[in-house]
C-alpha cells in the first residue's frame, strides 16, 4: 500500500470522524459528556482561579501582620549582610528596633513603647495617622521627619500636649507632629506594651537610651518574590542560629497560621471532591454515550473497519472533544469565579490581587486527565464490539474490563488529586475513605435491595412495580446507589467539615474575647482594679498571680554551670532568667499535658512548658531548685505541658500547684474586653493606677478575625461549587440508566399502564434508590469526616446523630427530583415514540 | 466458473452454556464458485446465521476454516479480516442496519470513506438512484419506508464493489410484495456487479431463483441442489 493512498485514507476517515462528531453533537448524544467536562473544567478553574486570588489577598493581609512577607527578629543587631544578601536577591527590605522607654514633658512623664523605623517601613499594609488625638484617621505612606516622633492618641491627654509640642525622650528633644492611629504590625508581644511612640531609626542614637543591656528588639523585614524569600531563607540558614530568627507569618501569628493551613486543605478538599464529582459525571457520560455506540460500531465493522480504525476515530473524537470543550471549560470557569469575585467586592474592601496562570493549567490539565482517566476505557473498549452484533442485538458486550475501567479511574484520580493537592496525605485518606465506603457499602446497597423487594412485594402497586424494577437490575442498582450516595456523601463531608473549622474558630476567637491584658496590680489595688474594670468594661475576672522568680539549680547542679554545660546560649529561653511564676488548681483550657500528671491539690510540684522543658533539658521528676525574692525552695516536675501559644491568652512556662508561692509578694494579671470606641477609658484606667501596665491585643485580635471572615467565606464559596458538581453526577447517573429504565415503562404503557401509575412507580423506584443512597452516604461521611478531623485538620472528632436523619432525607429529596425532572418527557410522550426511539 | 471464492471445511460452532456445550454447527463442508448464487435454507434455529457469520468473517468458527477469495480468514486476526470485509464482502441484514443519525447519502458513503476511496460521494449518488431513491437522498432512515431503508442497505452494501455479498433474510421485516422488490433489485445488482451472492432464506420462492440451494439442518447441510434455472 502506498504512502499517498495511505495518507489520503486518513484524510477520509479523519474527515469522517469530523462528521460523526458534529452529527452526535446535533442529536445531543455528546451533551451529557460536554457538560460533564464543561463542569469538571469549570469547577476547578473556578475553584484554583478564586482561592487562587483569596490566598494571595490572605497572604497579602496576614503579611500586613507582619508589615513584611518574612522578618528576622534577634535581640540583637541584625548585620547588614543580611540586608546585603536579601538586596542582592531583589527583595525590599526595612528595619525596625523597638523598646521600652520614658517620655518627658516637664514634670510629666510616661511610658512608652518605641518603635524607630528606616525608609520603606512598613513593606506591607499601611500606617494610619490623625490630625488630632481620638480624631478621625487616614492612611498615609509617609514616616515621621527626621526630629520628629508620631504618638499614640492616649498619651496626649496623659502628658498634657498637643500635635506640634516638644517631648523628651532619653536625651533628645523632638517634635510630636502627628497622631499614630495605627500600624499594622502592632503585635500584642508581652513584652512590647505601653502606649506607641514611633520615631526614625537615624534619630535613634541621639537619645543615647540604647546602651549595652537595653532590652531591644531588632527586626529586619523582608518583602518581594516568594521564590527569592526561600532562596534567601536556604542561604542565610546557618548564619541565623543561634541568634537570628526567620519568621513567617505562620510562627508569628499562629492562630493566623493554623486558620490559613486549615483553610488551605479545605479548599483543596473541596477542589479535589469537585473533580472526583466531575471525573464520575465523565465517566458516566462517556459510558452513555458507548453504550449507544454498540450498534454503530458493530455497523462501521462489517463495513470493514478494523479495530484499530475504530480506536483511532474514537479516540480522534474525544480528543476533538477535549480541544472543544477545555477552552469552553476555562471560559465558564473564568466567568463564574468573576461572578463569585464580584459578589464578595462588597463584603471585602481589599481590591484582589490579579490570578496566576496556574489555575487555568490545572483546569485544562484537570479537563484532559478527566477525559483520559475516565472516559477512555469505555470507548477504546468500543474496539472490542463483535461485529456479529448486527445480527444479533442481544449479544451482550461487557464493556471494558472492570479492572482496567476502576484502575484508570484510580490511577488518573491519584495523578491528579496529588498533583492538585501536592498532599499525598490528604489525597490517600480522601481516596481510602471513598474506596472503602464503596465496598462495604457495595455490599449494603444490595442487602437494602434484596428487602426492599420483600417489603415491596406487600405494598401497593405502584412500589410494587418499582421495587420489582430495582431487584431485576439489581447490579446497576447496586452501582447507581453507590455513585449517588458517593456523591451526596461527599456534599456532606464537605458541610460537616465546613461546619467544624467554623465553630473551631469561633470558639477560638469569641466575639467578646479579652482584648486587654492588665498586669503588674498589686494585691492593696486589686480590688480597687477589679471593681472599675467591672463597672467600665466587659469583665470575666479571672485572675492569675504571678510572682518573680528564677531557677537555681537543677537536680543539685547549678543553674549556671548547667547552662554552660548544654552551651545553651540560643535565642530561646535561658534556664536561669529571672521569669513571672504563677499557681492554679485546675489545668488552663489552652493547655494540654504531654507527660506526667497534672496535680489534684497542694504540694511542691511544677509544671513545665514542654517546648521550655526540651530546650532546657529538664525531664519529669527532676527538682528544680528556685530563688524567690532571695528564699530558696525546692519543688519536683510533675508533668509537662503543650501550651498553645496563639490562643492570645496568658501563658506560663512555669506553673505551680497551690501551696508554693502563696506566702511570697505576688502581682496580678488580669484581661477585660474593651470595644473601640471606648480605648480612651485606658486613660483612666492607667490615671487612676500609674504602677500597673496595660497590654492592648485589641489590634490583632481584629486583624485575625477579618483574616477567619475572609477564609470562611473561600470556604462557604467551594461548598457552593462542590454542590453543583455533585447534581450534575447525579443528572449524569440518571440520564444513564435513562434508557434502560424507560424501555421497561414504555413497555408497561404499551400493555395498558396508565402515566400516572408509569410516573408513580418511577418516583418511588428514585425515592427508594435515594433513600438508600442516603443511608450510605450518612455512614461513609460520619467515618470519612472523622478520620479527616482527627488525621488532616487534627481537630476532636464527635459524631453527628442530625446526620442519619439528613442522608435519607437529601437522598430522597435531590435523587427523586433529578430523577423525576430527567425522565419527565419521555414519559409524556407517546409510547409508540419511546419504543422507536430506543430502538 | 469453477474457482471456488468462498471455500469451508469442517466449520464446526460450539457455544459454552450453563447445560454443558452447545453445539450450533458440527463440520460443514461448502464450496462456492464466483458468481455463483447460493441459498442456504433451514427452518428457524438451524444454524443459517451462525454459518452466515463465520463465512462472512464476522465470528470465527471453534474448528475448521474458511477460504476468501483466496485469502484464508479464519486465519486471520480482527484486524486483518476487517480489511478483507472492507474491501470484499458485502452485506444485507433483516433488520437493515442503517446509522440513524446519518443520511441516506451518508449511510451509502460510508464504506467509500473507510476506505478512503476518492469520490464516494458521486459514487453514492449514482447507486442511491440506481436503487430508485435519487430524491430521498438527505432523508434519515426514520423517515423511510422498511422497503426504502433495506433499498438504502442494498445499496451501501454494493458500494464497495464487493466480490461476495451475504444477505441474511432480507425479506424477512418485509410484506411480500415489497419483498419481492427487494429480491429483484438484489438480484439485478448481483448480476450488474458480477458479484456472488450467499442468500439466507426460509422461503422456498426465493430460494429456487439462486443457482444451488443448501438445505441445513441440526448445524449440518442435510441436502444440496441445482435450482433449476427459470
Ligand atoms: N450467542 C448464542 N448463545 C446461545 N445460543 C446461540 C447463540 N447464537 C446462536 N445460538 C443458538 O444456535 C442456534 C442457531 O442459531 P441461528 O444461527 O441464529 O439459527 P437461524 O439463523 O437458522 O435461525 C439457535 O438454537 C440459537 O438459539
Ligand atoms: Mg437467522
Amino acid at each position: 500500500m502506498s504512502a499517498p493512498i495511505e495518507r489520503r485514507r486518513r484524510a477520509a476517515r479523519l474527515r469522517l470522524v469530523v462528521r460523526l462528531l458534529a452529527r452526535d453533537w446535533r442529536s445531543g448524544e455528546l451533551t451529557l459528556l460536554v457538560i460533564a467536562l464543561l463542569v469538571a473544567v469549570g469547577t476547578v478553574s473556578a475553584i484554583s482561579l478564586t482561592t487562587d486570588r483569596l490566598g494571595r489577598a490572605l497572604l497579602s493581609e496576614s503579611s500586613n501582620l507582619l508589615a513584611a512577607d518574612r522578618v528576622i527578629t534577634s535581640g540583637r543587631d541584625i548585620p547588614a549582610s543580611f540586608e546585603d544578601r536579601a538586596r542582592a536577591f531583589g527583595l525590599d527590605t526595612a528595619r525596625t528596633l523597638t523598646f521600652a522607654s520614658m517620655v518627658y514633658v516637664g514634670d510629666r512623664n510616661q511610658l512608652v513603647s518605641v518603635k524607630a523605623v528606616s525608609d520603606g517601613y512598613p513593606l506591607r499594609g499601611i500606617l494610619r495617622v490623625a490630625d488630632e488625638p481620638f480624631g478621625p484617621d487616614a492612611p498615609t505612606k509617609a514616616l515621621p521627619a527626621a526630629g520628629e516622633v508620631w504618638l499614640d492618641a492616649r498619651v496626649f491627654p496623659a502628658l498634657g500636649i498637643a500635635p506640634g509640642d516638644p517631648i523628651t525622650v532619653g536625651e533628645a528633644e523632638l517634635r510630636v507632629a502627628r497622631v499614630l492611629a495605627a500600624e499594622p504590625d502592632r503585635g500584642g508581644s508581652f513584652f512590647d506594651f505601653g502606649p506607641r511612640l514611633l520615631m526614625r531609626l537615624d534619630d535613634v542614637p541621639a537619645t543615647g537610651v540604647v546602651k549595652p543591656g537595653s532590652r531591644l528588639y531588632h527586626r529586619l523585614l523582608l518583602a518581594g518574590d516568594e521564590a527569592a524569600l526561600d532562596n534567601l531563607a536556604v542561604e542565610l540558614r546557618d548564619s541565623l542560629a543561634p541568634h537570628y530568627r526567620w519568621r513567617s507569618i505562620r510562627e508569628a501569628s499562629p492562630t493566623v497560621g493554623d486558620a490559613l493551613g486549615r483553610a488551605e486543605s479545605f479548599l483543596l478538599l473541596g477542589g479535589l471532591i469537585a473533580v472526583l464529582l466531575a471525573g464520575a459525571a465523565v465517566a458516566l457520560g462517556a459510558h452513555r454515550y458507548a453504550r449507544r455506540h454498540y450498534d454503530h460500531v458493530a455497523i462501521f465493522k462489517t463495513l470493514g473497519a478494523t479495530p484499530a480504525n475504530v480506536q483511532y476515530g474514537y479516540l480522534t473524537l474525544l480528543a476533538g472533544l477535549g480541544a472543544l470543550a477545555v477552552p469552553l471549560g476555562l471560559l465558564l470557569g473564568g466567568a463564574v469565579h468573576l461572578a463569585i469575585v464580584n459578589s464578595l467586592a462588597t463584603l471585602m474592601p481589599v481590591h484582589l490581587p490579579a490570578p496566576g496562570l496556574k489555575p487555568l493549567v490545572v483546569g485544562a490539565v484537570t479537563g484532559f486527565i478527566c477525559l483520559f482517566a475516565f472516559a477512555v476505557p469505555p470507548v477504546t473498549a468500543l474496539r472490542g464490539i463483535s461485529p456479529m452484533r448486527v445480527i444479533r442485538r442481544d449479544l451482550a458486550h461487557l464493556g471494558p474490563s472492570a479492572g482496567i475501567t476502576y484502575g484508570s479511574a484510580a490511577v488518573g484520580s491519584l495523578v491528579l488529586l496529588i498533583w492538585y493537592s501536592g498532599s499525598v496525605l490528604l489525597t490517600l485518606w480522601t481516596l481510602l475513605g471513598v474506596l472503602g465506603v464503596s465496598v462495604v457499602f457495595g455490599a449494603i446497597a444490595f442487602a437494602l435491595l434484596h428487602g426492599g423487594r420483600a417489603i415491596g412485594m406487600q405494598a401497593g402497586s405502584r412500589w410494587r412495580l418499582a421495587l420489582a424494577g430495582l431487584q431485576r437490575r439489581r447490579n446497576e442498582n447496586v452501582a447507581q446507589v453507590l455513585i449517588f450516595g458517593l456523591a451526596i456523601m461527599l456534599l456532606l463531608i464537605l458541610v460537616l467539615l465546613r461546619t467544624e473549622l467554623l465553630e473551631e474558630w469561633r470558639a477560638q476567637l469569641p466575639p467578646q474575647a479579652p482584648n486587654h491584658f492588665v498586669m503588674n496590680v498589686v494585691s492593696d489595688e486589686l480590688a480597687d482594679v477589679q471593681q472599675l474594670l467591672a463597672a467600665e468594661t466587659t469583665y470575666s475576672g479571672v485572675l492569675y498571680p504571678m510572682v518573680r522568680g528564677r531557677i537555681v539549680a537543677v537536680d543539685g547542679e547549678a543553674a549556671a554551670e548547667r547552662r554552660r554545660r548544654m552551651t545553651d546560649e540560643g535565642d530561646g529561653p535561658r534556664l536561669d532568667s529571672e521569669r513571672n511564676l504563677s499557681f492554679v488548681d485546675a489545668l488552663p483550657t489552652n493547655n494540654r499535658i504531654v507527660a506526667g500528671q497534672w496535680w489534684d491539690g497542694a504540694g511542691s510540684f511544677v509544671s513545665l512548658e514542654a517546648e521550655f522543658a526540651r530546650e532546657t533539658g529538664i525531664g519529669i521528676g527532676d527538682v528544680l531548685e528556685f530563688d524567690v525574692a532571695g528564699a530558696r525552695f525546692e519543688v519536683t516536675v510533675t508533668s509537662l505541658r503543650e501550651v498553645e501559644w496563639g490562643s492570645l491568652e496568658p501563658n506560663f512556662f512555669l506553673l505551680f500547684a497551690p501551696g508554693v508561692l502563696e506566702r511570697y509578694a505576688a502581682t496580678w494579671m488580669t484581661s477585660f474586653y474593651l470595644p473601640p470606641e471606648r480605648k480612651r477609658f485606658l486613660n483612666e484606667l492607667l490615671g487612676r493606677f500609674p504602677t500597673i501596665t496595660v497590654i492592648e491585643v485589641d489590634e490583632v485580635i481584629a486583624q485575625v478575625q477579618r483574616i477567619v471572615g475572609r477564609v470562611t467565606q473561600a470556604i462557604e464559596l467551594v461548598l457552593a461549587l462542590v454542590l453543583g458538581a455533585g447534581c450534575l453526577v447525579l443528572i449524569a447517573s440518571i440520564q444513564a440508566s435513562r434508557d434502560e429504565r424507560l424501555k421497561e415503562h414504555a413497555l408497561l404503557r404499551a400493555l395498558g399502564g396508565s402515566k400516572r401509575l408509569i410516573q408513580g412507580a418511577l418516583s418511588a423506584e428514585f425515592a427508594v434508590l435515594g433513600a438508600f443512597a442516603g443511608i450510605v452516604a450518612a455512614v461513609g461521611a460520619e467515618l470519612t469526616t472523622w478520620i479527616l478531623t482527627t488525621r488532616v485538620f487534627e481537630l476532636p472528632g464527635a459524631a453527628h446523630p442530625w446526620l442519619w436523619a439528613l442522608g435519607p432525607v437529601l437522598g430522597v429529596a435531590i435523587v427523586a427530583t433529578c430523577g423525576v425532572l430527567g425522565t419527565r418527557s419521555l414519559v409524556r410522550s407517546p409510547p409508540v415514540m419511546v419504543l422507536r426511539e430506543l430502538g | 466458473m469453477t474457482t471456488p471464492i468462498l471455500r469451508a471445511r469442517g466449520i464446526t460452532k460450539v457455544l459454552p452454556t450453563t447445560e454443558g456445550e452447545l453445539a450450533i454447527l458440527t463440520g460443514v463442508d461448502l464450496e462456492i464458485n464466483a458468481g455463483e448464487s447460493v441459498a442456504v435454507m433451514g427452518r428457524s434455529g438451524s444454524g443459517k446465521t451462525t454459518l452466515l457469520g463465520i463465512l462472512a468473517g464476522l465470528d470465527s468458527p471453534s474448528a475448521g476454516t474458511v477460504v476468501l477469495d483466496g485469502e484464508e480468514i479464519t486465519a486471520l486476526d480482527e484486524e486483518r479480516r476487517a480489511v478483507v470485509r472492507g474491501e470484499r464482502v458485502g452485506f444485507v441484514f433483516q433488520s437493515f442496519q442503517l446509522l440513524g443519525s446519518l443520511t441516506a447519502l451518508e449511510n451509502v458513503m460510508l464504506p467509500g470513506e473507510l476506505k478512503g476511496d476518492a469520490d464516494p460521494r458521486a459514487d453514492a449518488l449514482a447507486l442511491l438512484a440506481r436503487v430508485g431513491l435519487a430524491e430521498r437522498t438527505t432523508h434519515y432512515p426514520r423517515q423511510l419506508s422498511g422497503g426504502e431503508q433495506q433499498r438504502v442497505a442494498i445499496a451501501r452494501a454494493f458500494a464497495s464493489k464487493p466480490s461476495i455479498l451475504f444477505a441474511d433474510e432480507p425479506t424477512g421485516n418485509l410484506d411480500t410484495a415489497t419483498g419481492e422488490h427487494i429480491i429483484e433489485l438484489i438480484f439485478e445488482l448481483n448480476r450488474e456487479f458480477e458479484t456472488t451472492l450467499v442468500l439466507v432464506t426460509h422461503d422456498a420462492r426465493l430460494a429456487v431463483r439462486c443457482d444451488r440451494v443448501i438445505e441445513l439442518e441440526a448445524g449440518h447441510i442435510v441436502a444440496e441442489r441445482m435450482a433449476v434455472r427459470q
